[in-house]
């Protein structure tokens, strides 16, 4: 029944994820009020994840393609995949309060989740331009009703916005990729790969990469075309906020670095030369907009921007070899749980209630509830990249891979605008310390007490990890 | 055992945070008193070299140097008094028993530490309790002075790091390890060296600290709680030189050699500059931060000269001034206890009320000030020498520091203590007299047997300053013929 030459480990993940969906979405058929579906989600998520362990032990450092060179199976594939799994289970513990809470019911919320993970862990699998689009697309649709979940209007305008310029970054995608085979014949990495080194290809595969670059540069988030981001990220709900921030830029990530490391060994100079440049403007813009913002959501936005462009150098580096791709592996993990953290904690202090998440609306929360604050001050401090919690280890690796890679002058670009992320981060920081009334009662639910939790116990023994 | 002067301080500070506050002074100072015991035992303890991360070549590394465990002995001495302190005038004196349990584990092991990426986590983690008690005790305007510190202290620590993370790929060491580095940086090209140097020298110089990045220290003492407790985690906190030491000159020499030209006058002008500046003083605090500042630029010109003796001389004046400035800041804060008010006009007379204030007051500027058979004066003559030794005209320039030392100390005394009464001040109390024995045993002991630390301190410092000479005596020797 299974062809030959297909590994069903390979695709442990991804199966499980779908026939996960499908139970979801099959519990929601026949009862409208059942939680069964979250439970089923969960689990399925966790199962998954189980296989990409197993995959991650078994493999070691073997890398393989499968259906005809469509699917790409390594360890750096299947560690992305994992930090997915694990963003979105995190965004599931931080939203399951949240069902109801307008009146809208949900059992296809959770369907909708598992369902961009996958299109999230095929785009970091993908071997292929098609596979890639494939994955994307199926992420994509999800987000798309995500974002506008509830019927609250700034809802609506960010799942909107976040539909218009997907569409519109899918199709400057597609045009790169449709130019790219024009000029190699091929939708195949590895094939694209070895027809840009080996024959002059000229403006063609130029101007394709560049445009691929351009589609890609939306998905992470890259200055310019970043802007959508805060507006989406603010307008969502709390948990669609987080499970963008982490499950779609580590997918995008993950997408990226296929392309970087299997299509692109030989692209012309220009193309890395632009994004260098993008992620350059994406360190500083990212950090300077972080610093204005007047909510701690705003701020969070503004920092998965910035984090971005630290994610994009290692991006850079991978293209010489493979310690910049470990390196955004393992940042991508690190920024999962420090960012799904403070999502959490955000979302107990100030619901979806942007009043109630003005920074200055956060003082008294040390004396309030000393547990979170704690928490908070960890993963802003991570965020921040003081050693030794996981985002000092995430930004180490990915600046050391930028100077083994030779680009030095990104590499202190990167450092002398983490020294605003300080400031950012700080101001919440202190916030949290001083005296104050909270906005509002803030109450923990067990499930998201569990996401905080995880987190936290990530961001402190980051280090201890034995594969790190 | 050399982990206890970094673990057992943290792991008190853990404990206080969890235990009543009532408790929290005693079981504080018990811990400092334990880790200061331990501490004069550090000579001869064994380096410890557990793996951590070995992906990234970075190990739990430990060894003590001389100079690391001379500085361990004067940090921790100086704190056991300065907990004593804070628990009597802090009003939340666990929050200050905590963040300065914290400061000292994570101080030592900073000393401590013989892997450069966990030096690094040390460097940072030292720095958040003394953020903490900037914002927990500071006055009015600390918040402006938080955000200038934070500012300053974190440019310097990620150029640090920039240079940390690029030191490895671009000499192809081995690993974090002092030694595994020092084989693979010594023989990189001047030029690399010099801008890893460069990246060093950026957060060394912000916590020796020297012009022009030292305009953070003034604004955070004045803004510290005035009792002086948290200003003497700042006063211990200047380890900007030990950097230079330990760190930068031994891995990079040709980056130290190439860059001193430029670095040898900032601290020279740094010690004139923070010494003039003392004499203009009206407020005592600020008084006491420019003092300090004038030595730490001394301490510069030691340890830039790259010459063993002046090396020795400010690693030697860097341990002193930790007991003689601190004694300063706590003496301060027993002052404005008794008057509400640092500025030098409304003090006056004092030493004829006050005989016992004004008595113990006059030994510890004495001290501060160097005069000879006190603690500061040794490493200040030897650093000096050092400093004349790589360039005449610029030790001429820090010379000249002492003698405006001599003013300033002089000066402030007669203010204080001598000319008309302004009213009755009660005299030492026996708790103070506590406080003030541990600094003047200390001062003491640094003054008199110099001999016994500088020894260790030259022995142990073995590749430093012999990676220095070797590599720089020819360029220092030139820059002497130059400046002549």
């Amino acid at each position: 029944m299974i062809p030959e030459g297909i590994s069903l480990q390979a695709v442990a993940v991804p199966v499980t994820l779908l026939i996960t969906a499908s139970l979801a979405l099959l519990v929601g058929v026949f009862n409208r009020a059942s939680r069964l579906g979250g439970s089923i989600a969960i689990l399925g998520l966790t199962v998954a994840a189980g296989f990409g362990v197993f995959d991650l032990l078994q493999r070691g450092s073997a890398t393989q393609n499968y259906f005809g060179l469509q699917w790409h199976a390594g360890p750096v594939a299947t560690a992305i995949a994992l930090t997915i799994l694990l963003g979105a289970l995190l965004s599931l513990l931080i939203g399951w309060n949240a069902a109801g809470a307008y009146g809208v019911e949900r059992p296809e919320y959770e369907t909708l989740v598992v369902l961009a993970t996958l299109g999230g862990v095929v785009m970091a699998h993908a071997g292929d331009f098609i596979v890639l689009l494939l994955g994307l697309e199926i992420l994509s649709l999800s987000v798309y009703a995500l974002a506008a979940w509830n019927p609250r209007a700034s809802e609506e305008e960010a799942g909107m916005k976040y539909f218009l310029l997907g569409a519109f970054a899918s199709a400057i995608l597609i045009y790169g990729m449709a130019l790219t085979y024009g000029a190699t014949g091929s939708f195949a990495f590895d094939t694209i790969g070895a027809s840009l080194g080996s024959e002059n290809v000229g403006l063609l595969a130029v101007a394709g990469s560049l445009l691929i670059l351009i589609g890609l540069a939306f998905k992470m988030s890259f200055a310019p075309f970043h802007q959508w981001a805060p507006d989406v990220y603010v307008g969502a709900s709390m948990p669609v906020t987080a499970f963008m921030s982490l499950v779609v830029k580590a997918a995008a990530f993950g997408a990226a670095l296929r392309v970087v490391t299997a299509a692109w060994p030989n692209v012309d100079g220009v193309v890395l030369q632009g994004l260098a440049v993008l992620i350059a403007a994406t360190l500083v813009v990212g950090n300077f907009g972080a610093l204005v913002q007047p909510t701690v959501k705003r701020i969070l936005a503004y920092s998965a921007v910035a984090h971005a462009g630290y994610l994009g150098l290692g991006l850079l580096a991978a293209h010489q070899g493979v310690v910049g791709a470990n390196a955004v592996a393992w940042y991508l993990l690190a920024y999962t749980a420090m960012t799904a953290g403070a999502f959490a904690v955000a979302y107990a202090v100030s619901g979806d209630d942007a009043a109630a998440d003005e920074v200055d609306r956060w003082r008294g929360l040390g004396a309030a509830k000393p547990g979170a604050a704690i928490a908070m001050t960890l993963f802003l401090a991570s965020l921040a990249g003081i050693p030794p919690l996981a985002g000092f280890f995430g930004k180490f690796l990915v600046i050391q891979a930028a100077f083994d890679a030779g680009w030095v002058w990104l590499a202190v670009l990167a450092l002398v605008s983490a020294v605003v992320a300080v400031l950012y981060y700080g101001r919440i920081v202190i916030a949290i310390w001083r005296d104050g009334r909270l906005g509002r009662d803030v109450t923990l639910p067990a499930r998201l007490r569990l996401a905080v939790v995880v987190s936290v116990v990530l961001v402190v023994a980051f280090a201890g990890l034995p594969a790190l | 055992m050399i982990l206890v002067p970094i673990l057992l301080p943290l792991i008190a500070a853990a404990l206080i945070a969890a235990l009543p506050a009532a408790r929290a002074t005693v079981v504080a100072t018990f811990a400092a008193g334990v880790t200061f015991g331990v501490a004069t035992q550090l000579g001869g303890a064994a380096a410890i070299n557990l793996p951590w991360i070995d992906s990234l070549g970075v190990g739990v590394r430990f060894a003590p140097t001389g100079a690391s465990a001379m500085l361990v002995i004067a940090a921790s001495l100086a704190m056991i008094p300065t907990l004593v302190q804070a628990g009597r005038t802090a009003d939340r004196p666990r929050v200050a028993a905590v963040s300065l349990l914290a400061f000292l584990g994570a101080l030592n092991g900073l000393f401590l530490a013989s892997d450069l990426v966990l030096m690094y986590v040390f460097w940072e983690l030292s720095l958040i309790p003394t953020l903490v008690l900037l914002a927990a005790f500071g006055l009015d305007r600390k918040r402006a002075a938080l955000m200038k510190y934070v500012a300053y202290a974190f440019a310097g620590s990620l150029m640090m790091l920039a240079s940390i993370a690029a030191i490895r790929p671009l000499s192809g060491a081995e690993s974090y390890a002092l030694s595994d580095l020092q084989a693979a940086t010594t023989a990189l090209p001047a030029g690399v060296q010099a801008w890893l140097f460069a990246g060093f020298a950026a957060a060394f110089m912000v916590k020796l600290p020297i012009l022009p990045l030292h305009a953070w220290l003034i604004d955070v003492h004045r803004q510290n709680h005035p009792a002086g407790f948290a200003d003497v985690a700042g006063t211990l906190y200047k380890v900007g030189g030990f950097g230079l030491f330990a760190w930068s000159i031994p891995l990079l020499p040709a980056g130290a050699a190439a860059l001193q030209p430029a670095l040898l006058p900032l601290a020279a002008v740094t010690a004139l500059w923070g010494a003039l500046a003392a004499t203009q003083q009206t407020d005592l605090k600020s008084f006491i931060a420019y003092g300090s500042l004038s030595h730490m630029g001394i301490v510069g010109v030691g340890v830039l000269s790259l010459t063993p003796a002046g090396m020795t001389g400010g690693m030697l004046l860097l341990a002193a001034q930790m007991l003689s400035t601190g004694a300063l800041f706590l003496l301060a804060g027993m002052l404005h206890a008794r008057r509400g008010t640092f500025e030098f006009t409304s003090f006056g007379g004092l030493g004829a009320t006050a005989p016992a204030l004004a008595g113990v007051t006059t030994l510890i500027m004495f001290a501060f000030v160097g005069v000879p058979g006190l603690s500061n004066f040794p490493g200040e003559f030897l650093a000096l020498m050092g400093a004349f030794n790589a360039s005449a005209a610029w030790g001429v320039v820090a010379v000249t520091s002492v003698v405006a030392a001599g003013v300033y100390g002089v000066n402030a005394l007669h203010k204080v203590f001598l000319g008309g009464k302004t009213g009755e001040t009660a005299d030492l109390s026996r708790p103070e007299w506590g406080v003030l024995a541990f600094f003047l045993a200390g001062i003491l002991w640094f003054g008199v047997n110099p001999g016994g630390f500088s020894a260790a301190v030259q022995a142990d410092a073995g590749p430093t300053v012999v990676a220095a000479q070797t590599t720089v005596t020819p360029v220092a020797l030139a820059s002497e013929g130059g400046a002549r």
